[in-house]
């Protein structure tokens, strides 16, 4: 990604700010450059505008200046290659890896680092010139804050490594070879090189050359999966059965799949103009937002290098003030500034956010980008996919109509509602027999361990419902379709719109039986009787009006329905009669009615509940689907994302029967757009309904109108989570702040362009990522709350170093122990601290006011609970040179004497006399004092740093994490002070016993301060306290 | 803070195993390096090195020891108080470099004097009869003198109480003198005094180059 320059698509009037330029012409090159480049996307996202499916063959041969037998002549072929260029996808110009992996190292977080080991580095170097002494200690810090930066940023390059390759798998689609017609002849020639108006034949197999009308096709199917994430093959023909192009089955579309017959037709889009090429280059074009937790962390570099900048401005002035020369005070200056960096921060951060990635993982939401963790915490909408995500993706059935009575069936994944209906009826007995009969779907076959609503069958989806209902409900399929053979049968199609099929009885082997399936209205034309209770009775009109009524009834639920009816045919049609099919050699008229059988593809047994914890999370749920406004409505209120009670202005209108526009829309909370209401919004429309209607489920949209809805979310200042599968819907899944892809059913391509992939496609699973990814939101804070104290007992030494000329009382090599070592188990372990409260039954934070870092947890970390640590550890360090001989107001002033290196008779208070080297580890048995006094009241930090509200013994202390943390930095304090050679190694000594306790009167202040702190904030809710210390 | 002052005591410190062994220094303290670099021609690049020597000497005059005890040589003077006495240290021993015949302390002749102390620790008790042993690698430039003969220090200085307790201890000195040889052209010598006649002090150290030794350097120009 190149921040700058899309940055500028976004908003191209930044551009135009009075920024003296120094080469005006240049600037208003790219500015036009720039602009044409947001027009182009803007175009990209309007609709596929093609009416070539629409056109006669006539038409269509006079628009491409095309001979529909002949194909182009070569000579005509080759100038129109070169007046449109090669039929492929644009490369995006790639990033180069290094430019990735310095993005990493620079970005950030790691500026900040950067910067302070350049200052340390100066530093030195002024040092080093200046003073001939040499002291490292600045080079050591350095190169530890250069190597933290390396290390970090060599981590998340590789996590980031093993995503984003969009384009990689775009190009990876195109086709090699392509079959054309030239001068009558039927050439193969390099896809590269098909132009407008080619005729082109595909076959089973082949990857489509480019978008093609059809002019014939034999059988043929295509598998748009990877376009629209539709996993059916598709039947192509070379009518026009639909106004939009995606839909019409007379167009098929570069780089998705022949998978059955042959087809040929003539090329009417090629490479970029391709609605792959379209949405390939619509998804490389689109800006991707700063993840919201890296506007949290700048947040946060600004605050911190605010702090520093002040502390170490201000220390400047007063090292002058108080005489120091201009040499030492720039020294000081850096040293204050370097101080103030959180060299492990950037470790803890990275560190909890892959912890949280992994504990995602095994809850089926995998994290490509890590920032993305959080980003899921944040989200405030999250537009979801219906098929798949809501639902199961399985066509089940529903409901049955038959002796005039409505049945429910079980629709659940595990089937325990226990649903039932009489099962006893004649009726039944001859609705299943018709559904298992006249019905070509099969299991697939070793399956008998698989449950039956699991198994993998071959046929359309209703097939396969009716197939596994019977299966469930009535006997096994396979058995009664070997006693009841099928001797001739009609497949459904899109004309008849029914199916039928000639079978010998099993009870009647001499018999036939014509049993017929298909849509309701159709089915009802063929008959003049109907079945009650086994019962044939003659049609009358009651019963066309019940069936009406069922009919709307189970329609309006949003669900398919199929109506039944059967023939025994008369005897001369017995056993050895060969049926004509093609020209109906028997009777088809006046059958038997029998039911109705509906079907729906339900929702997910977990979804209504997620959808409901969300609610309560104040996160709003958007349904964006291409289905049905009809079965769109159905599954939003199954699922709660219309909530019961409230009705759209459809509802409202059938209900009150009047007009929809009389409708009061102002009393309304749900609403149901069509995508073709949609095309028509201009922006401020949708950002209308999108803020005045609490529960939207957008139907039959298309892809590009699904990100125009990201966008209207985002404009609205959400942070918006989309679900999607199909290569289609890719820009949205880039454009969304947080993309979330379908791990079974997902295309490659939309899993590249995703943050994250739902492994089990559930829509529940996203819910307990919104869970994980507030709660690491909140750990962070402590987290960052623990890390950041530590940070003034590790200043203050050396401001008071300056101000009182002391014995330096804590040297750089300790604060690196403390930041790198003891601090960094405990910070992480706090990612693993649980929720104070129920997360999920608050509002979404607020990204302008509800920061990581604010002044609050600032002021708490340095003002309060670090000056009590630095107070624990300054005590410490007086208490070790007092009883070694140097009392505190004899140290005043002393710092010049005690670190000049040739004298060596330096007095203390007692009349002693040290030689350089003595008091030096004197001095750094201070240091070793310090750093363990840190440690100690870290203890307490951390316990504290647990809980932002609660009592410490509500909490509990469960976290083992944390308790391992508590040991750890504990033993390693005590390995740092007491290992031989640590005297050499890092200049750190051993301490007596006794110093240990020092600081533990600070740790229990800490503790007992800090509770009565959150016990206040918890008795006023709300007060003064709170206001100003809660973080 | 206040409450931890209130523990300590006011006589010895608590702890004093960070100087088990005393340092040797030298005296006047160059500005630097101990390095006594100056010009018989110019007093002005001496008169600071010779001044601070006649104010360090001056406690040690008889005028002001003479409320001071004159312990018995070659013994410890082992107190156990209430009331500490100190032991008189006349300057005399010094001899040459007392200061007494030679206000310039040999400065002005090219034939510097410079004092060697050893640190005081309370309570430390040398073995044997320590003495400082002052020496030169660059054998055939300078001779160096020590007073009192041989640089002994009599144990009677010892052990010292502390600053509260030992009011007037008058810490024992040695004076080095360095005299260049008259053919000697350059007159530049490293001198290397340390402790010796004595077991229980350190005088080898690998990081601390004072510990019980000193190096210092005089360079003379006329």
């Amino acid at each position: 990604m190149e921040p700058e320059r899309e940055q500028s698509i976004a908003i191209p009037q930044r551009n135009e700010s009075p920024r003296p330029s120094l080469k005006p012409v240049t600037l208003n090159k790219n500015l036009h450059k720039r602009r044409k480049k947001k027009k182009d996307l803007e175009e990209l996202k309007e609709e596929v505008a093609m009416d070539d499916h629409k056109l006669t063959l006539d038409e269509l041969s006079a628009k491409y200046s095309v001979d529909l037998t002949m194909g182009h002549s070569l000579k005509d072929a080759q100038k129109i290659l070169v007046l449109t260029g090669p039929n492929s996808l644009t490369p995006i110009p790639t990033i180069p890896n290094w430019i990735k992996f310095c993005k990493q190292l620079f970005g950030g977080f790691s500026l900040l680092l950067w910067t302070g080991s350049f200052l340390c580095f100066l530093a030195y170097g002024i040092n080093l010139h200046y003073n001939e002494k040499n002291e490292k200690d600045n080079l050591y810090v350095g190169v530890v804050l250069a190597v933290v930066v390396l290390v970090t940023g060599c981590f998340s390059y590789y996590q980031e490594s093993k995503s984003s390759k969009i384009m990689e798998s775009f190009k990876n689609m195109v086709p090699q070879q392509a079959l054309v017609i030239r001068d009558g002849e039927r050439m193969q020639i390099n896809v590269k090189d098909v132009v407008l108006g080619d005729l082109v034949e595909v076959k089973g197999g082949d990857q489509i050359p480019a978008d093609v009308r059809l002019i014939s096709a034999q059988g043929c199917k295509v598998d748009n999966s990877c376009l629209t994430g539709e996993s059916e093959p598709q039947a192509r023909c070379p009518d026009c059965t639909h106004e939009n192009p995606l839909e019409t089955k007379n167009i098929i579309f570069f780089s998705t799949n022949c998978v059955e017959g042959t087809a040929r037709g003539v090329v009417i889009a090629t490479g970029d103009n391709t609605v792959m090429g379209r949405i390939a280059s619509l998804t490389s074009g689109l800006t991707m937002g700063q993840t919201p937790i890296a506007v949290e962390i700048e947040h946060f570099i600004h605050l911190i290098t605010a702090v520093a900048v002040f502390l170490g401005v201000s220390f400047f002035s007063l090292s002058l003030i108080l005489g120091y020369g201009w040499l030492d005070a720039v020294i000081f200056l850096i040293g204050i500034i370097v101080a103030n960096v959180p060299e492990g921060l950037l470790a803890t951060v990275t560190v909890c956010l892959t912890l949280t990635a992994k504990r995602m993982a095994r809850k089926n939401c995998l994290v490509k980008n890590l920032e993305a963790v959080e980003t899921l915490g944040s989200t405030s909408t999250i537009c979801s996919d219906k098929t798949g995500t809501l639902t199961q993706n399985r066509m089940t059935v529903a409901h049955l109509w038959f002796d005039k009575t409505v049945y429910e069936a079980d629709t659940s994944e595990d089937h325990t509602t226990g649903k039932t209906f009489p099962k006893s009826s004649d009726t039944w007995f001859y609705l299943a027999r018709i559904a298992g009969l006249c019905n070509r779907a099969d299991f697939k076959p070793h399956q008998e361990s698989v449950p039956i609503a699991k198994r993998g069958t071959t046929g359309d989806a209703s097939e396969s419902a009716l197939l596994k209902f019977i299966e469930q409900s009535y006997n096994s399929v396979n058995e009664m379709r070997q006693k009841n053979p099928k001797v001739a049968e009609i497949p459904f199609n899109s004309t008849n719109k029914y199916q039928m099929s000639i079978h010998l009885l099993e009870d009647n082997p001499h018999a036939h039986m014509l049993m017929m399936k298909g849509a309701p209205e159709r089915i009802l034309d063929f008959c003049s009787s109907f079945l009650l209770n086994g019962q044939e009775y003659p049609m009358d009109e009651e019963m066309k009006t019940d069936f009406q009524n069922a009919y709307l009834e189970l329609g309006g639920m949003g669900e398919r329905v199929l109506g039944f009816c059967f023939l025994n045919l008369p005897s001369n049609f017995s056993k050895g009669f060969q049926f004509d099919t093609d020209e109906i050699n028997f009777p088809m008229e006046n059958l038997c009615f029998t039911g109705l059988i509906s079907m729906i593809d339900p929702p997910r047994t977990a979804v209504p509940d997620a959808v409901s914890k969300c609610r309560s999370a104040g996160i709003k749920v958007i349904m964006v689907t291409g289905d049905h406004p009809i079965t769109a409505k159905a599954i939003a209120k199954s699922v709660g994302i219309i909530s019961e009670g409230n009705e759209t202005a459809e509802d409202m209108a059938a209900r009150l029967n009047i007009p929809v526009s009389e409708v009061n829309s102002r009393s309304l909370k749900a609403i149901v757009v069509h995508g073709s209401e949609l095309k028509d919004m201009v922006s401020e429309e949708l950002d209308d309904i999108l803020k005045s209607y609490r529960e939207i489920v957008f139907a039959r949209t298309s892809p590009q109108q699904k990100l125009i809805i990201v966008e209207g979310c985002q404009r609205l200042g959400s942070i918006v989570a989309v679900t999607g599968d199909g290569v289609n819907d890719s820009p949205a899944l880039k454009k969304a702040d947080i993309g979330i892809a379908m791990g079974i059913t997902g295309s490659d391509v939309s899993k590249q362009a995703a943050d994250m992939i739902l492994l089990d496609d559930n829509f529940a699973s996203i819910v307990t990522g919104v869970e994980e990814g507030r709660l690491i939101f909140d750990n962070l804070k402590k987290s960052i709350a623990y890390t950041l104290t530590s940070n003034i007992p590790e200043i203050t030494p050396f401001l008071l170093f300056i101000i009182l000329s002391i014995p330096l009382p804590l040297g750089t090599i300790t604060i690196l122990c403390i930041d790198l070592g003891t601090d960094m188990v405990p910070a992480i372990s706090l990612a693993y601290e649980t929720p104070e409260s129920d997360i999920m039954k608050r509002l979404p934070r607020n990204p302008k006011t509800d920061n990581l870092v604010n002044h609050r947890l600032i002021g708490m970390a340095y003002g309060q609970i670090g000056m009590v640590q630095a107070l624990a550890g300054f005590f410490s360090y007086f208490v070790i040179l007092a009883e070694n001989g140097f009392k505190p107001l004899d140290l005043l002033g002393i710092r010049l004497y005690w670190d000049d290196q040739s004298l060596n008779d330096l007095e203390d208070s007692y009349g002693q006399q040290w030689t350089y080297e003595q008091r030096k580890v004197v001095e750094y048995t201070c240091h070793t004092s310090f750093f363990i006094s840190i440690v100690i009241v870290q203890w307490a930090d951390l316990i504290i740093c647990k809980t932002r509200r609660n009592s410490l013994f509500k909490q509990g202390m469960k976290n083992k994490i944390l308790l391992f943390g508590l040991f750890e930095e504990t033993i390693l304090a005590a390995i740092l002070s007491y290992t031989p050679g640590m005297d050499v190694a890092l200049r750190m000594y051993p301490l007596k016993i006794n110093w240990w306790f020092c600081a533990i009167p600070y740790s229990v202040l800490i503790f007992i301060y800090d509770e009565s702190r959150k016990l206040i904030i918890r008795r006023r809710p709300g007060g003064w306290l709170e206001k100003e210390t809660y973080y | 803070m206040w409450a931890m002052l209130q523990t300590l005591n006011d006589e010895v410190p608590k702890y004093r195993d960070q100087i088990p062994s005393p340092g040797l220094m030298v005296f006047p303290k160059p500005p630097s390096a101990l390095e006594y670099t100056y010009s018989m021609s110019k007093p002005l690049t001496y008169e600071k090195f010779t001044e601070d020597l006649k104010r360090f000497l001056e406690p040690y005059s008889l005028e002001e020891q003479k409320n001071l005890t004159n312990c018995p040589d070659g013994a410890p003077f082992k107190q156990n108080g209430p009331v500490y006495q100190a032991c008189q240290f006349p300057v005399s021993l010094l001899q040459n470099c007392s200061g007494m015949s030679d206000t310039d302390f040999g400065y002005s002749k090219g034939q510097p004097c410079v004092l060697v102390k050893m640190n005081r620790i309370i309570e430390l008790m040398p073995d044997g009869s320590p003495q400082i042993i002052c020496d030169t690698k660059d054998a055939g430039i300078a001779n160096i003198l020590t007073y009192p003969d041989r640089g002994l220090i009599d144990l009677k200085y010892f052990p010292y109480y502390g600053k509260k307790r030992h009011v007037g201890y008058r810490q024992p000195l040695v004076a080095v003198q360095v005299i260049f040889e008259s053919n000697a052209t350059k007159k530049e010598v490293t001198v290397e005094c340390k402790i010796g006649g004595t077991y229980n002090l350190k005088t080898q150290d690998d990081r601390d180059k004072f510990l019980g030794r000193v190096v210092f350097k005089v360079l003379v120009s006329t």
